[in-house]
């Protein structure tokens, strides 16, 4: 019988084919997703949908960046819907060293300046997909979609003082509801 | 003055293995047992044990030449090689289905020459097939055949029946299948099992091992495919819950590479199934080309399936 059941898997897996790998890219957190051309700025989550008077959070993500040394953000909102209330640092400017940040409020918009801190081994980081900041913000009792967009003056520097190249600016809005 | 001359010869006998025609290999060594046997008891004769007269093998090579020892040479140069004063040779020919032909010669190796020869008809199934045995075996030995064999025929008769009937109850009376489909059947079932049964083994154990080389190829293909497989899962699920954007671009590559890996491997399975098929396919049709015809040619059953009635039970037989 053993015997019988033997040639009986081998014609099962004979006659059976094994399954093709079929896959999407369809997350829409994927920068490929988002129509940016790198390297390029954008916010993340790019929708965020909240409630009046509650808490949340949001990155500005660098894609596919050179290696930079610092960097000015300059993003524009809805002063008044929207109350920033802190900025940290994300792992782009970070090495053996925290970077050193620097945060501006100027009616509807907000500067953040973050540098990177050299070390012994490299005076500027090498680059890639990171978040350079995260804003954790708070909504008031005014529901409604509030945007999000990078200011013209945003810009990265290298170790140089030359100007890091940037495509894409991506765009952000926040759903309150 | 007149002088007698007597001839002075020993009473050493060889039984050669009968050639069966249209009826199975066992059941033809069985039967030549039995004369043996019968002639042994007999106390004329003393018979060489099968062993011994089995070491010279007349029938071999049987699928390219299917003679018999049948002419005096043979039989003689055979009996000399034995070292025996006395040989017989002869064959079991089915004529239909229930008759048969039993043909028996007795050789004197040590004056060259052909001493007898006995022809007995028998209509019956192998119990009579015996009995006959068992008859020429008194021939043999130029011994009256006597009564009470006729009543152990009986006997032999009426359990034969009784098993007959069991088995009509059961419904389990196969049809005869020629011998090249059986072939064909068994290589199908096991590659190269029909070739072997029909003693082509070199082709049978080739067509074998090319097929468990294909398979065990197949089976190192599968064990790779499973482990990309599983590690493409693995990724493409991190890539559809993830939400960072950086972990995503690196799952990205991760994710094509093992669903290449595995695409690449089924390919590889899906052509070694191809060619694992074809060589399948000519297996069969080989099997069924080399097998002799029914004519010619009736060896064991590489393996079979029959019904046990002792056991009450269906059983696979291999035989090796």
């Amino acid at each position: 019988m053993k015997l019988l059941r033997i040639i009986l898997l081998l014609y099962l897996f004979i006659i059976n084919a094994c399954e093709e790998a079929i896959y999407k890219f369809d997350n829409v957190n994927d920068p490929f997703n988002m129509d940016l051309e790198p390297p390029a700025l954008f916010f993340h989550p790019s929708e965020i949908k909240t409630f009046v008077n509650s808490n949340d959070s949001l990155e500005v993500y660098g894609y596919k960046l050179d290696s930079s040394a610092a960097a000015h953000l300059e993003i524009i909102y809805d002063y008044g819907s929207i109350i920033v209330d802190s900025v940290s640092p994300g792992p782009f400017f970070q090495n053996s060293n925290d970077p050193i940040e620097v945060v501006v409020e100027d009616g509807n918009k907000i500067h953040i300046y973050l540098y990177y801190l050299p070390d012994l081994m490299m005076d500027q980081n090498t680059g890639g997909t990171w978040s350079l900041a995260k804003i954790y913000f708070s909504t008031t009792n005014a529901a409604g979609t509030y945007g999000l967009e990078f200011g013209s003056n945003t810009k990265l520097r290298n170790a140089e003082n030359d100007s890091v190249r940037i495509n894409t600016f991506g765009i952000g809005s926040i759903h309150v509801q | 003055m007149t002088k007698s001359v007597s001839l002075k010869t020993g009473n050493k006998m060889a039984v050669l293995k009968f050639e069966g025609w249209s009826i199975s290999n066992p059941l033809a060594s069985f039967l030549t047992e039995e004369l043996r046997k019968t002639i042994r008891e007999l106390d004329v004769f003393l018979v060489q044990d099968s062993g011994i007269t089995n070491q010279v093998n007349i029938f071999l090579p049987r699928s390219e030449d299917y003679w018999a020892c049948w002419d005096k040479k043979c039989a003689i140069d055979l009996g000399r090689r034995l070292k025996v004063n006395y040989v017989i040779a002869g064959n079991i020919q089915k004529k239909d289905e229930d008759n048969f032909l039993i043909s028996g010669r007795l050789f004197s190796v040590d004056m060259e020459m052909l001493m007898n020869e006995f022809v007995v008809n028998s209509s019956g199934i192998t119990d009579s097939l015996l009995l006959e045995m068992k008859k020429m075996a008194f021939n043999v030995s130029g011994l009256s055949i006597p009564d009470s064999i006729y009543a152990e025929r009986s006997i032999i008769e009426t359990e034969v029946e009784e098993k007959q009937k069991r088995q009509r109850i059961w419904g389990l009376q196969f049809p005869s299948i020629p011998n090249k489909v059986k072939a064909l059947m068994m290589s199908t079932v096991l590659p190269g099992s029909g070739q072997i049964w029909a003693e082509k083994k070199y082709p049978g154990y080739s067509f074998m091992g090319i097929e468990s080389a294909l398979g065990i190829s197949a089976w190192i293909a599968y064990k790779q495919y499973y482990s990309s497989w599983g590690d493409f899962e693995s990724n493409y699920n991190a890539y559809q819950r993830g939400t960072d954007p950086r972990e995503l671009l690196d799952l990205r590559p991760k994710v094509i590479k093992y669903a290449q890996e595995t695409a690449r491997y089924n390919a590889f399975m899906k052509n070694l199934r191809t060619i694992g098929f074809s060589i399948w396919v000519v297996n069969m049709i080989h099997a069924y080309l080399v097998t002799p015809g029914d004519d010619f040619f009736d060896g064991e059953y590489f393996f079979d399936v029959e019904y046990n009635n002792d056991e009450n039970q269906f059983q696979l037989n291999l035989n090796f």
